[in-house]
């Protein structure tokens, strides 16, 4: 079985839960123990009345036997069998209450307080089986010695015991959920933060956010720095690494230029072989060049690059680079529109699509940015050249390989122009122009 | 033709500059952006190749200081750096062609040439003046359909006059055009060369005009 992962939340709720129904228990055993302290204080005192009472109507008979000078059935002694009684015991005989009947009860067993002014308690089995609440006095009478009785029912100590904890049990009941309620919300409100500041992460993660907002609760706030920390030295990483891969790069070719220049010169390489080794080294150089940029990229990108001025600056390079070729240029784009996507990348990708129109194109090359349905951007870029067969696009999307191996160019446009497209989440469909070449569209992530 | 090549790799640049040699143009060469700011301010070139990462100025800093102010001859961009935003800027900067290292010094030739071209005004490459035709493209001559032999020095005056046909073309400047910063003017003046040409091509081809230059006419006039 798996274990889910430690929750905060869940952490949070079941202690507080805990030490809620802890505490609310503690509180019913200690408050029903008062309570039966109380009720047993109240009954006992009304025993200890009757007692003192039946002390007063006491009288030694003068034989050695014991009477009572007056009525000791006053309420709630008067009522037959209901477990209010007393009893005199005399040396030579016994005064029982009238509410006993014919029936009888045992004394029980019973230790004075140790203060002895004050009747013994005890607790004893009395007639139909009733449980009673004894009080019990031993005293003298005219120099006899007697012990005098008074019996209360239990049940008038645990009826209105139990009825109060009923209704307490409920009272508590309701507070501890309430309790839990509120925990669950305090916890909920305390946890708030860390959501907002994974959804933050999330953003910066999805390219929507450079940093994590510093505008934080005190305690997760060096957190943030810590994050917001790391995302910079990542960056700056990951940015002196790129820059050491183009310098590496930029750094070999001029050598290589002159290699290649001096091994162009008659005589010092009749094979061919060190030119095209050096050919190698150069594309090798080219192609890893380019992927070191587009490897670099991780998602989404928060960059904005508009479309219309970024391809008439290209197409203004193309212009001139082709001069002679006198090709109408006719690009349709509009001007609010921008791609989400590096100013550098998206002129790589325009720059190759766009040089291959020119080189192919015999008078004319078009190019049109729309909105595309999905919060894209289609940029289609048409030539009346030559056009392209199925078996031949295929070929062309492989890096290092040309159709035409005597036009300028090193192969690697168009299949690093299809691995960028793909790495910003677009991509690139080729097929026919209705101009009679090449069409093909690019599609990139709209900016926001 | 002359050509100032700013190029800090000082192998690179004895390499470029002997091939462009080989193919007829006179070369000047400079080590670093502020000496080839300066020559390219003060001395005549028909087309300027220049390295971008350069020692002291940068390249794009010596072309736009030239642009601005109005120093228009062609430039070709030559440098290790081949990313589109890096052409776009160059041009941005007044460039008219861009070359990445390594580069075929074939292709090299082939666009200094139709820089100088395209910067006399000419849209095509074949330039045709009377019984001569120049084609700018492979730096051929031809004399009524006949390739036509010539010395690099007699190359560059007859390539400045043809691309400049039935104007006058000043004598300083075809000095400035056909002679590197080095050469020995003197042994091989201006008027030895024009009257070795005449004789090749025909005497009235090129007429002197005192005092200003010569011209190469497309109809001369009869002796």
């Amino acid at each position: 079985m798996r274990r889910s992962p430690a929750s905060l939340n869940r952490r949070l709720l079941l202690g507080a839960a805990v030490f809620i129904a802890a505490a609310l228990i503690v509180a019913a055993i200690a408050i029903a123990f008062i309570l039966e302290r109380f009720i047993t204080g109240q009954i006992d005192g009304r025993l200890d009345t009757q007692i003192v009472f039946l002390s007063s109507l006491l009288r030694s008979a003068g034989d050695g036997t014991i009477a009572l000078a007056g009525n000791a059935d006053g309420p709630p002694f008067d009522r037959p069998q209901r477990g209010w009684y007393w009893e005199i015991i005399g040396p030579r005989n016994a005064l029982l209450s009238h509410a006993l009947g014919d029936t009888s009860f045992d004394v029980p067993r019973f230790h004075l307080p140790p203060r002895g002014d004050r009747p013994a308690p005890a607790d004893g089995p009395g007639p139909g089986g009733q449980t009673l609440h004894f009080r019990i006095q031993p005293t003298t009478v005219g120099g006899l010695p007697i012990v005098i009785v008074a019996t209360a029912p239990r049940d008038a100590v645990t009826a209105p015991l139990h009825a109060a904890m009923r209704t307490l049990a409920l009272s508590l009941i309701v507070l501890g959920i309430a309790l839990v309620v509120a925990i669950v919300l305090q916890v909920r409100l305390g946890l708030r933060p860390l959501e907002r500041l994974r959804d933050a992460i999330a953003e910066v993660r999805d390219g929507r956010r450079d940093t994590v907002p510093e505008a934080q609760p005190l305690e997760i706030l060096p957190l943030v720095a810590e994050v917001n920390g790391l995302l910079a030295q990542n960056a700056a990483n990951l940015e002196r690494a790129r820059a050491h891969v183009a310098n590496l790069a930029h750094g070999l070719k001029t050598p290589l230029a002159t290699l290649a220049l001096a091994l162009a010169e008659r005589g010092r390489d009749p094979s061919g072989e060190l030119h095209a080794l050096a050919g190698v080294i150069e594309r090798r150089i080219r192609h890893h060049l380019s992927r070191a940029r587009a490897a670099a990229l991780g998602g989404p990108v928060r960059a904005k690059t508009p479309v219309a001025a970024r391809l008439a600056d290209v197409g203004v390079v193309l212009a001139k680079i082709y001069a002679d070729k006198h090709i109408a240029l006719v690009a349709n784009a509009a001007r609010d529109l921008a791609v989400a996507c590096e100013q550098q990348d998206f002129d790589e990708m325009a720059g190759n699509l766009l040089d291959n129109a020119f080189k192919w194109a015999r008078g004319q090359v078009r190019i049109r940015a729309d909105r595309d349905p999905g919060r894209q951007v289609a940029i289609v870029i048409e030539d009346d050249g030559p056009g392209l067969q199925p078996h031949q696009i295929r070929q062309v999307l492989r890096p290092g390989e040309r159709i035409d191996e005597t036009a300028p160019g090193f192969g690697f446009g168009l299949p690093i122009t299809r691995e960028l497209a793909e790495l910003y989440g677009g991509d690139l469909d080729f097929g026919a122009s209705d101009l009679g070449g090449l069409k093909v569209t690019l599609r990139l992530p709209r900016a926001a | 033709m002359r050509v100032l090549l700013i190029e800090d790799d000082r192998l690179l640049a004895e390499q470029i500059g002997h091939a462009l040699r080989a193919e007829n143009f006179a070369v000047d060469i400079a080590a670093n952006g502020e000496d080839g700011q300066h020559l390219g301010e003060t001395e005549a070139y028909d087309a300027a190749v220049l390295d971008l990462g350069l020692p002291k100025v940068p390249g794009v800093a010596v072309l736009r200081a030239w642009r601005k102010k109005g120093r228009h001859l062609p430039v070709l961009i030559l440098t290790a750096r081949d990313g589109w935003t890096e052409k776009v800027d160059g041009f941005k900067a007044g460039a008219d062609d861009y070359l990445t290292k390594p580069v075929r010094i074939e292709e090299l030739v082939m666009r200094l040439r139709a820089l100088v071209r395209r910067a006399a005004g000419y849209a095509e490459p074949r330039i045709i003046c009377g019984p001569l035709t120049f084609d700018a493209q492979t730096g051929v001559f031809e004399l009524d359909g006949l390739p036509m032999r010539v010395t690099a020095l007699e190359w560059r005056v007859l390539a400045c006059l043809a691309l400049r046909h039935d104007v006058v073309v000043e004598r300083s400047e075809l000095n400035e055009k056909a002679y590197d910063g080095d050469a020995d003017v003197d042994s091989n003046s201006l008027e030895v060369i024009i009257a070795r040409l005449r004789r090749k091509i025909g005497h009235a081809m090129i007429e002197t005009v005192r005092g200003r230059g010569y011209r190469l006419v497309s109809a001369p006039h009869a002796p």
